[in-house]
């Protein structure tokens, strides 16, 4: 079994939303808090260890106006900033989420 | 009307958390001490009696669903609670975080190894008044010392992070460097929080043997200035002498320079708790917080958290209370140091003057002053933001 590429939000994690759809991720475990924005929220409700990196800025692209040609990237770079904090792993190819 | 710089006026009101993001538990009212100044005891408008554990993890349920990300526990003495472990799984299970606010005198092996398991706490707050029995037991009553540096080491010993308070008043005002030795340098403990034995609770049926003078005060200020340039920020304060040295201080240099009002200046805008915690009694109502803990805004289990913190009507007003103008009261009208003040906390607001929509007469910088006071500008040299007064 490897780790693929369906990120997984660590089931440990609040999402705290604030004012002005901004919101904070809070893990308990370690004290960690990361604020985010609403495009951020948005990814985060995809974190199910179903969508890949890749069908997580489709649907970014889908949802939201004026998104720049670097928001794949953009969004892997969110995503493995969030991976580096404990707040998201990867689903194990082939496992069932 | 003295020629003062305008104060700014706030254009929007501060915004609101749809929950709020922390909560301060007062989860028992049984204590194994009676402390002269104890802010929480001898409240005639707070019933002193215990909810039972099953209500307490319901309502930590609630909690979980508002995403409030951590609790304060405290009382009465929480480790006086046998369910205590439980209701510990219950803000774990949650997914909150604790501290917990004690005496540490009934704090054994068992308890702190029951605290450690959960790997949730923030840090565990022991009260410390004195460098010895002498001055710690002098309010807190025979052999509370020996408790509480036992409870910190057995916290130690389990890898439980410690915090200490030292509420300062008559007694042990003149032994403060002893105990930020005593904690700093032999404890090892990370760094203590200063306050002042206030007007709240027993304080009243004590006043005229713990209240300090004014000379006291400015000892106190200048002894904690003093520790704090020697220790950094291993000493701090909200409120109290070492808060008041350094506010103070920055007024004062913002008047003599005549620089403009701060931007939180010349209203009451001293409390921003408000805007993001709320507190709890043991009996399970819901208040602004424990130094206001006459005014219930609900009661857990009968009333959604959610609703009490966006819409009880008292809530909605202290939250507006940031907009009143220190012109409105005759004491500011004239002050020269309204357009700096911040008018301090309403919960002792309330305490002094009957009313919560009013400034504090005990941080009053004006007062201090008029009563004989002093202020030292070396203060202004670790207060953040500020520049030295010459």
């Amino acid at each position: 079994m490897k780790l693929g590429d369906r990120p997984l939000a660590n089931p440990d994690v609040v999402l705290r939303e604030e004012y002005d759809d901004w919101a904070v991720l809070f893990d308990p475990e370690t004290a960690n808090a990361v604020g985010i924005n609403p495009v951020g929220v948005f990814i985060w409700r995809l974190l199910d260890g179903r969508n890949s990196v890749e069908q997580i800025a489709a649907r970014v692209a889908d949802g939201f106006d004026e998104v720049p040609g670097s928001a794949p990237e953009e969004v892997r770079a969110f995503v493995e900033r969030l991976a580096a904090g404990g707040f998201v792993g990867f689903a194990a190819t082939g496992a069932t989420p | 009307m003295s020629d003062q710089p305008a104060s700014p006026v706030p254009s929007a009101p501060q915004p609101v958390m749809s929950t709020p993001r922390r909560l301060d538990i007062e989860i028992t009212a049984r204590c194994n001490l009676r402390c002269r100044y104890c802010y929480f005891f001898d409240n005639p408008a707070v019933p002193y009696r215990d909810l039972d554990t099953a209500t307490w993890l319901r309502f930590f349920d609630e909690l979980g669903a508002c995403q409030v990300m951590d609790v304060c526990i405290s009382g009465g003495e929480p480790f006086l609670r046998p369910d205590l472990p439980e209701l510990l799984a219950g803000i774990v299970r949650n997914r909150m975080r604790f501290n917990l606010v004690s005496n540490g005198a009934l704090i054994d092996d068992a308890k702190a190894a029951a605290v450690a398991a959960t790997r949730r706490c923030n840090y565990v707050q022991i009260s410390v008044d004195g460098s010895c029995a002498d001055t710690h037991d002098v309010c807190r009553g025979p052999g509370s010392f020996a408790g509480a540096l036992r409870g910190i080491r057995t916290l130690q010993r389990h890898g439980i992070p410690v915090a200490a308070r030292v509420t300062i008043h008559r007694h042990n005002v003149r032994d403060l460097p002893a105990v930020a030795r005593l904690l700093l340098d032999e404890l090892e403990v990370p760094a203590f929080s200063t306050n002042a034995a206030s007007e709240l609770g027993s304080f009243a049926r004590h006043a005229d043997q713990i209240a300090m003078t004014v000379a006291d005060r400015e000892l106190a200020m200048r002894s904690l200035v003093e520790l704090k340039e020697r220790y950094g920020g291993r000493i701090t304060a909200n409120a109290g002498p070492l808060a008041d040295a350094e506010y103070w201080a920055r007024m004062e240099t913002a008047r003599r320079q005549g620089a403009p009002a701060f931007s939180d200046g010349g209203r009451l805008s001293a409390c921003g708790c408000v805007f993001e915690k709320i507190a709890v009694r043991a009996d399970g109502a819901i208040v602004p917080c424990s130094m206001l803990a006459h005014l219930e805004l609900g009661r857990i289990g009968r009333d959604r958290l959610a609703e009490v913190w966006r819409s009880a009507p008292e809530l909605v007003r202290l939250r507006a209370r940031q907009a009143i103008p220190l012109q409105r009261f005759a004491g500011c009208r004239d002050c020269a140091y309204a357009p700096y003040c911040t008018g301090n906390c309403p919960g002792l607001a309330y305490s002094l003057t009957g009313e919560i929509d009013r400034p504090s007469p005990d941080a009053c910088l004006r007062l201090f002053l008029e009563a004989g006071g002093a202020i030292d500008g070396r203060a202004a040299r670790i207060s953040p933001g500020a520049e030295v007064a010459e």
